[in-house]
C-alpha cells in the first residue's frame, strides 16, 4: 500500500506540474493582453506612443514579456563601465526619425538592434508624434525591444523558484563576517529567557529557527515556500503569505530591540528580513532599535490568517453536516416512502434547485430576527457569529449526504445477503449495524479527506455574505484583476490538495472495505 | 388424524368429465413455470405505484411540451414595445389593464416592455434543451468512461493523471478562453458545459466501480476470460442503475444554475434563456414592484429542476430489480 500511495504521489505531482504549464499557456498566450487595461486610468489618459509604451511596461510587469527600452539598455552599459555618462546622456537622445539621429545615437541604436534582435527579441522605433509645430502630448519618440517569455522558460523558473533555500550569501552587499550563530537565550526576549535560536548574517531571514507563542511553537525560515507573487491585489505580497498571514487588531508584547531598547511593540523581530541600506534610510524610526539591515517585520496580530478562517468554518461545518446528513440519510432510507422521506426528499430538492445564494440569503434572514450576529467581527469574542455561517455552509453538503446515503442504503436493504441474514435470525439492529451500514458508508467514506482539505479553499457566497476574511474570493478576484502569478500560485495550491485527497479517500476506502485492493497485479 | 372423503358423486359428473387423461407433452414439461419477468415493466409498475409519480410526469410532460410548442406560437419579440415607454417594468394588473386580459401579460412586462410570460416559456426552452442535452452527454461518456476507469487498473493509472490536469484547470479560466475563441451559440454552451463536465461524473462512478470491482462475481466472470468491456456493461453497470439514474436526477438540474454562471461571465447566450433571464434580472429583485421579473423564471426553473429531480429520484427507486419482487 505505502509504495502504491507514494507512486501515486509522484504521478500526481507531475500531473499538477503538467496542469500547471497548460494553465500558464492559457493565461499568457491564449487570454487576451489588451484585458488588462479594461479597468485601467491610467492608460486611458496615455496617449500617442506613451500609450504603446505604458502597455508594454505593463505587460512586462504581469509577467507577459521582456521588455527592454534604449534607455535602459544605455544605463546598463553605464553600469558595467562600457562607456561613460556623458556618452550615455548624449546618446539617449533620439531623433525625431530614424534620420534624424546624431552619429553618436546612430551608433548606438544599431548595436541596440544588433544585440537584442540576435536574442529574438522584436526591436520597435517610434517615430516622434507632431501636433503642429509642436511635440504631441506623449508623442516622444521611443525604443525599445520586446519578447514574448517562450513557456518552457516561464515554466522552468517557476518550478525552480518555488522552494528558496536561505543561505548565508544571500546578501549581495558587504554585511560583515557571514555566519550561522546559535543561542540559548534569545535577544528577543531581553537575552534571560531560554529560548534555543539559530540566527544568520548574510541570510535574508535574521531567525532561521525559533520558538515562540504561537502554533506550533518552533518555527524555522531555512526554507521558504514561493507560490507567485502578486502585482495588483496585494502588491509584492506572495500569495501564500496572503493566505497565511494572520489578521485583526495589534496585539503589543513587551520586546528587546537589538539596541537593548525595551518597549511595548507588536513587531515580530523573529521575521525580521534584511532590506538594503534601511537602518540609515529610515534613522529616524530604526537608529534607536536596530543595529542592522534587517529591519522589515512583521506584526503580531490577533486574529487568524485568511486560511485559518476558512479551515476553521469548513471543518467545523463538515463536521455538523455529517453529524446530521448521514443520520437524516439513513432515518430517510429506514422509513423510505414515508413521512419522513418525505420530508428529507423535500428539503432535497429544495437545496438543489435554489440558488445557493438565495438560501444563504434566507439563513441569515432567519439569524438577523431571530438577534443572531449576522456579520463575521474580527474583534469580537462572541461565538454565536460563527452559527450562521456553519449552517449555510452544510445546508447543501446535508443534502447531498442525505441523498447519497439513503441511496446506499435502500440499494443494500435490498440485497439477498441482507434477506439472508434475517432468515438466519440477525435481529434488525445487527443486521443494520453490522452489514448494511458497513457497506453503505463505503463510497461515503471517500469523499470525507476532500471535504476536509478542501475548506482550506474556502466558501466565496458565504464568506462574502457574512464578511468573513477568508480564501474563497481569492480564485475569483485573481481572474478578475489578471493577477497572473497568484492564479498560477492558487492553481499549484488546489492542485496539490485535490491530488492528496484523492490518495486519501482511496487509502480510506480500501481501510473500510477490505474487498478493495489497489496492490493486485495491473490488468 | 381423521381421515376425510370426499364422496364424488355430490357433484353430479360423469366419470369422463371427472377424469380424463391428459396428453403426455414432452416439450411442454421442459418449460418452467415462473411469472412473465420483463425489466422495464416492472420498472415502470413499482414506479406508478406512487401516485406522486403520476403527478410529477404529467407536470414535467406538460412543462417540456408547453416550453417547445408555446414559444413559436406566441411570437415572442423582446424588443416589440422597446419604443414605448409605459410599457416597461409593469405589474401584472397594469400590464392588463394597458394590453388587454390577455394571457401574454398575466406576470407583468419586463425592462423593454417585452411580455414577462412569454419571455419565461422562451427562455425555458433553451435551457431544458440545454440542460437534456447536456446532462445526455455528460451522463453517456462519464458512465461509460467511468466504468471502464474503475475496473481496469491500468486505466485507472491513466485516468487518474487525466483527472489531476484536467480537473484542476480553474473552470473559470477554461470558459474565459473559451469566450474568446468561440461565438456563443447554443451548441457552444453545450461544449463549454460537456468539456470537463463528463470527468466528474466518471471519477464518481469509477469510485462506485472501485468497490465492486474485486467482488467474486467479477473474480469468476474473469476466470471464464470475459473480455473487459463486456464485464463493464453487464456486469457493473446493471448494478449501479438506480445510482445512475440517481446521478442523472441531480445532474440535470444543476446544468441550468451552471448556465446562470455561464451568461453571468459573458459566455451566455445571446437568445433569450432562464439563466439570462435571472442575471438580468438580479436588479428587479430588490424593487419593489418589479418582483415577478426576477421570481418568474426562477420559479419556473426551480419547478422545472424539482420535477426532474423527484421523478429522477423515484425511478431510480424503481430501477432496482430488487425492489421489484416486493
Amino acid at each position: 500500500m505505502t509504495k502504491y500511495v507514494l507512486n501515486r504521489l509522484i504521478r500526481g505531482i507531475l500531473s499538477v506540474a503538467v496542469m500547471l504549464v497548460i494553465v500558464m499557456v492559457m493565461i499568457f498566450t491564449l487570454m487576451d493582453r489588451q484585458l488588462i487595461f479594461a479597468a485601467d486610468p491610467v492608460f486611458s489618459k496615455r496617449t500617442n506612443n506613451a500609450k504603446t509604451t505604458y502597455q508594454y511596461s505593463k505587460w512586462e510587469e504581469y509577467g507577459y514579456l521582456d521588455y527592454v527600452t534604449y534607455a535602459d539598455y544605455l544605463t546598463q552599459l553605464t553600469k558595467s563601465g562600457e562607456i561613460d555618462e556623458a556618452t550615455r546622456a548624449d546618446a539617449v537622445k533620439l531623433g525625431r526619425t530614424p534620420e534624424k539621429d546624431s552619429a553618436l545615437t546612430k551608433e548606438y541604436v544599431e548595436k541596440f538592434t544588433q544585440y537584442y534582435t540576435a536574442k529574438g527579441y522584436a526591436v520597435t522605433r517610434l517615430d516622434t508624434v507632431m501636433n503642429g509645430r509642436k511635440v504631441a502630448n506623449g508623442g516622444q519618440a521611443a525604443l525599445f525591444a520586446a519578447k514574448d517569455k517562450p513557456i518552457w522558460d516561464r515554466a522552468i523558473h517557476y518550478f525552480t523558484g518555488i522552494l528558496e533555500f536561505d543561505n548565508i550569501h544571500y546578501v549581495q552587499e558587504d554585511i560583515g563576517e557571514r555566519k550561522l550563530t546559535f543561542t540559548l537565550y534569545d535577544p528577543m526576549y531581553g537575552g534571560e529567557k531560554f529560548s534555543p535560536a539559530i540566527m544568520g548574517n548574510g541570510t535574508y531571514h535574521k531567525y532561521l529557527l525559533y520558538f515562540d507563542s504561537k502554533f506550533p511553537y518552533i518555527h524555522q525560515n531555512f526554507l521558504t515556500l514561493h507560490l507567485g507573487k502578486s502585482f495588483v491585489v496585494n502588491q509584492g505580497i506572495d500569495v501564500f503569505d496572503t493566505m497565511t498571514a494572520s489578521q485583526g487588531a495589534y496585539i503589543p508584547t513587551q520586546i528587546t530591540y537589538p539596541t537593548g531598547l525595551t518597549e511595548q511593540s507588536a513587531d515580530d523581530l523573529h521575521t525580521a528580513t534584511y532590506v538594503p541600506g534601511s537602518l540609515q534610510a529610515g534613522e529616524v524610526l530604526y537608529g534607536t532599535r536596530y543595529t542592522d539591515d534587517y529591519t522589515q517585520t512583521s506584526t503580531f496580530k490577533g486574529g487568524m490568517s485568511k486560511m485559518g478562517y476558512s479551515f476553521l468554518f469548513g471543518v467545523l461545518s463538515v463536521i455538523l453536516a455529517y453529524l446530521i446528513g448521514l443520520p437524516l440519510g439513513v432515518w430517510m432510507a429506514l422509513k423510505a416512502d414515508k413521512l419522513v422521506d418525505k420530508i428529507g426528499t423535500f428539503y432535497i430538492v429544495f437545496i438543489t434547485a435554489v440558488p445557493s445564494l438565495s438560501y444563504i440569503f434566507m439563513v441569515k434572514t432567519i439569524g438577523y430576527a431571530l438577534k443572531i450576529p449576522t456579520t463575521f467581527d474580527l474583534e469580537s469574542t462572541n461565538k454565536m457569529m460563527y452559527l450562521l455561517p456553519i449552517i449555510s455552509l452544510a445546508m447543501p453538503s446535508i443534502a447531498r449526504l442525505m441523498r447519497w446515503m439513503r441511496r446506499y442504503m435502500i440499494d443494500q436493504k435490498n440485497s439477498d445477503y441482507v434477506k439472508f441474514a434475517r432468515s438466519n435470525g440477525l435481529t434488525e439492529g445487527e443486521i443494520f449495524s453490522k452489514h448494511i451500514m458497513r457497506n453503505a458508508v463505503v463510497p461515503i467514506v471517500q469523499g470525507i479527506p476532500a471535504s476536509v482539505l478542501f475548506s482550506l479553499v474556502g466558501a466565496f457566497y458565504t464568506e462574502r455574505v457574512y464578511a468573513i476574511p477568508g480564501t474563497g474570493g481569492l480564485m475569483v478576484t485573481a481572474i478578475q484583476t489578471y493577477d497572473n502569478n497568484v492564479i498560477v500560485g492558487i492553481c499549484l495550491f488546489y492542485g496539490l490538495l485535490s491530488v492528496v485527497s484523492l490518495i486519501l479517500g482511496d487509502v480510506m476506502m480500501a481501510a473500510v472495505d477490505p474487498r478493495i485492493s489497489f496492490n493486485t497485479k495491473a490488468r | 388424524m381423521k381421515k376425510e372423503t370426499i364422496n364424488l358423486d355430490q357433484f353430479g359428473m360423469s366419470e369422463e368429465e371427472l377424469f380424463s387423461l391428459h396428453p403426455n407433452n414432452e416439450s411442454e414439461a421442459e418449460k418452467i413455470t415462473a411469472p412473465r419477468y420483463s425489466y422495464w415493466k416492472s420498472v415502470f409498475r413499482v414506479f406508478f405505484r406512487k401516485k406522486i409519480n403520476i403527478f410529477v410526469l404529467v407536470l414535467l410532460v406538460f412543462v417540456i411540451v408547453f416550453a417547445f410548442v408555446y414559444p413559436p406560437l406566441s411570437g415572442y419579440d423582446e424588443f416589440a414595445n422597446l419604443m414605448d415607454s409605459t410599457a416597461k417594468h409593469l405589474t401584472p394588473a397594469a400590464a392588463m389593464e394597458k394590453f388587454g386580459r390577455n394571457i401574454h401579460w398575466c406576470l407583468g412586462t419586463g425592462a423593454s416592455g417585452n411580455s414577462t410570460f412569454d419571455a419565461v416559456w422562451a427562455g425555458a426552452r433553451i435551457s431544458i434543451a440545454l440542460a437534456l442535452v447536456c446532462a445526455l452527454i455528460n451522463m453517456v461518456v462519464g458512465v461509460i468512461v467511468g466504468a471502464l476507469w474503475g475496473y481496469s487498473k491500468r486505466a485507472d493509472k491513466i485516468m487518474l493523471e487525466v483527472y489531476n490536469v484536467v480537473g484542476n484547470i480553474p473552470y473559470q479560466l477554461l470558459c474565459s478562453v473559451l469566450v474568446l475563441i468561440f461565438r456563443p451559440k447554443f451548441w457552444t454552451m453545450v461544449f463549454a458545459l460537456t468539456i470537463t463536465g463528463w470527468l466528474a461524473i466518471a471519477h464518481f462512478f469509477r469510485t462506485q466501480v472501485l468497490i465492486i470491482r474485486d467482488r467474486e462475481y467479477n473474480l469468476a466472470s474473469r476466470c471464464l476470460g470475459t473480455p473487459t468491456l463486456r464485464i463493464a456493461t453487464k456486469n457493473l453497470l446493471p448494478f449501479l442503475t438506480s445510482i445512475i439514474v440517481t446521478q442523472a436526477a441531480v445532474e440535470i438540474p444543476s446544468y441550468i444554475s451552471m448556465e446562470v454562471f455561464l451568461s453571468f461571465i459573458g459566455l451566455g447566450l445571446t437568445d433569450t434563456t432562464l439563466g439570462k433571464l435571472i442575471t438580468n434580472a438580479q436588479s428587479a429583485m430588490l424593487t419593489p414592484g418589479w418582483e415577478m421579473e426576477f421570481w418568474s423564471p426562477v420559479v419556473l426553473a426551480s419547478i422545472i429542476a424539482i420535477v426532474l429531480y423527484v421523478a429522477g429520484q423515484n425511478l431510480g427507486d424503481a430501477s432496482d430489480p430488487r425492489s421489484h419482487m416486493m
